[in-house]
């Protein structure tokens, strides 16, 4: 049997599918996320809800939606509600996931959406934060997504503009924010989660053909390594047909 | 003449205003051109509503920049296509949730407005707490306690928020105080001549923002009769008392996305949004050409479809079926078993 091909971006998308259970409701941001979200649906998970920002729940959509809010995004929507109405049901218990994405995340998985460089003087000003703030404020655990870097995993992010563990251990608590926190990264080199005593980022797998030495040099601070990482599984066949067939057929996220 | 920010938080100005507005069944119909004359002056804040590029007044945006309105503070809870503006002294700060399209990336006149330090950020807030700031207003309560923001640089670079200990609990709270806009036009499917705006698709944070907005412009794809409205009612989201101008504008949105009717005109959006607006330079070119270049919206869209080599309508009919093969093939976007209430070569024939 030959070797199963796929593209960095069809295996990130199988990764965050893998991660959402049946049942689970999902809020869900734009690109890869929502991706892995409607990978999981189809797969193992076709209990899952996804949440989005504009106000929709649980639509269903017949082509890969191209926003948060397009057409398709709502199309099919038992309920949309609004923007204030979504996030305060996040805050009342009803988002277990949080999908986001971001230009950095650090070491204690707080996110900048918001200034590359002094935020009076930036280098780069970027979108802000959205949804994200609240997703990560409200939902009770955030899986982020982006690419693995050294600048886009400083030890600490220009500016915070989405709340990891902050400066660590018991700041969430002491912040007063709700949710449990970041749980899952996962880049184009790897997975990480976070060490529960430190809430610093530690590697869980690297994918197929990198190694934990790669990534940590591709990390801008010291990266947890326990002994049992392990191999990242590739994509499987029915992940790939799933995905290219049913779910991103005109190849807009997985090129 | 006082700042936009100095009015933003005045709950007081803002119910003042309210008072005096007529609660009349008037006859608020005019032309769009008409209606961004008088209810839109230099110096206003002007929210974004819809969800930006989608349902997002463009028609208003563009003919504002045609009339070339002077230093607006825009409320971005999404927003930016309009931040263009900024490089044709439109556009002189903002409050920012969100300026970007998503995927497609950052709005280049926006970034370079700020980083040049041109176009002043005034606040950053994430989108549930903008959102509980408009709701608040339209709520009627001073401000909410929420758990959003909290811990992070958004409350450091947020001069309106404040972390407060909740009286009950103890545990710290980020208050957001009601937020009054000076104006907020709204693209909608249905309105009657009186204000009264239906929908299909999200609402986002539109019926808080036309309570708490002092002055409201409706635009919508089709003006209907005020029956059809009082007969069926749970679409509307906005309330006649609220609004002072109607203008019927089919393809208001474009080239955003109009749900169950058109999709974004994706092509043109990466183009300005990648290409076009990538420099100054390209960016007044596009403008000029584009903007200042035409009468009206009708004639813009006209000229996007005659550079892609296309007759009009066959143009926006493509959109309509890219988008939304729910209305053109029966699977209900409009209800199961309903029809399609207008064909798009009535309404394009109309607007074009």
């Amino acid at each position: 049997m030959s070797e199963v091909q796929y593209t960095p971006r069809e295996l990130l998308a199988c990764v965050a599918a893998r991660l959402i259970k049946d049942g689970e409701s999902v809020f869900v941001g734009t690109g890869l996320p929502l991706v892995g979200a409607l990978l999981a649906k189809k797969m193992h998970a076709p209990n899952m809800m996804a949440i989005y920002e504009c106000g929709a729940v649980d639509p269903e959509p017949r082509v890969l939606p191209w926003s948060v809010s397009c057409s398709w995004t709502t199309y099919k929507a038992p309920i949309i509600l609004s923007m204030s109405s979504v996030f305060g049901h996040s805050r009342a218990g009803y988002a277990d996931v949080g999908f986001l994405g971001g230009a950095q995340i650090d070491m204690y998985g707080n996110i900048n959406a918001t200034c590359i460089g002094d935020y009076e003087h930036p280098r780069v000003r970027l979108t802000g934060s959205g949804g994200a703030n609240d997703i990560a404020s409200l939902c009770e655990r955030v899986i982020f997504m982006g690419l693995h870097l050294p600048e886009r995993l400083p030890e600490r992010v220009d500016y915070i503009t989405t709340p990891g563990y902050l400066d660590g251990p018991g700041a969430r608590e002491r912040a007063g924010l709700v949710g449990g926190g970041p749980w899952r990264v996962i880049t184009h080199l790897g997975v990480m989660g976070f060490d529960e005593e430190t809430c610093r980022m530690k590697l869980i797998s690297y994918h197929p053909g990198v190694t934990p030495e790669v990534i940590q040099q591709f990390t801008g601070f010291e990266l947890i390594i326990p002994d049992d990482v392990t191999e990242t599984p590739k994509p499987t066949e029915e992940e790939l047909r799933i995905l290219r067939e049913e779910v991103d057929p005109c190849q807009l996220f997985c090129f | 003449m006082s700042h936009a920010n100095d009015r933003l938080f005045d709950h007081k100005l803002a119910r003042e205003w309210k008072l005096k507005k007529s609660r009349a069944e008037r006859d608020k119909r005019m032309t769009l051109q008409e209606a961004i004359a008088t209810l839109v002056e230099d110096g206003d804040s002007i929210v974004e509503t819809g969800f930006a590029y989608v349902r997002g007044p463009m028609a208003a945006y563009w003919e504002i920049g045609r009339q070339r309105k002077k230093n607006l503070v825009g409320i971005f809870t999404p927003g930016g296509m309009n931040t263009a503006w900024h490089e044709f002294g439109g556009l002189e700060g903002a409050h920012v949730a969100y300026v970007g399209v998503e995927m497609r990336g950052l709005i280049s006149p926006f970034r370079r407005g700020v980083e040049a330090g041109t176009l002043k950020i005034y606040s950053e807030w994430s989108h549930g707490a903008l959102a509980l700031a408009l709701r608040a207003a339209e709520q009627g309560v001073n401000y909410v306690a929420c758990k959003s923001m909290l811990g992070t640089d958004l409350m450091r670079t947020n001069p309106y928020v404040r972390e407060a200990k909740d009286p009950w609990t103890g545990e710290p709270v980020c208050l957001v105080p009601a937020m009054y806009p000076d104006v907020a036009i709204f693209h909608v499917h249905h309105a009657d001549k009186y204000g009264n705006s239906r929908i299909w698709g999200p609402s986002v944070n539109d019926t808080a923002i036309a309570v708490a907005a002092r002055k409201v412009i409706v635009t919508c794809e089709r003006i209907v009769s005020s029956e059809d409205i009082r007969s069926n009612p749970y679409q509307v989201i906005i309330p006649h008392y609220c609004v002072d101008a109607v203008c019927e504008v089919p393809y208001g949105a474009y080239p955003g996305d109009m749900p169950g009717m058109y999709y974004f005109d994706r092509r043109l959006q990466e183009r300005v949004v990648r290409i076009e607006w990538k420099t100054k330079e390209s960016t007044k070119e596009w403008y000029e050409k584009y903007i200042l270049g035409t009468k009206d919206h009708y004639e813009m869209i006209q000229l996007i479809a005659e550079e892609e080599g296309m007759n009009v309508l066959e143009y926006m009919k493509r959109l309509e079926q890219l988008s939304c093969d729910a209305s053109y093939f029966g699977l209900g976007y409009w209800g199961v078993g309903g029809e399609r209430d207008w064909k798009y070569e009535e309404v394009a024939k109309r607007a074009i």
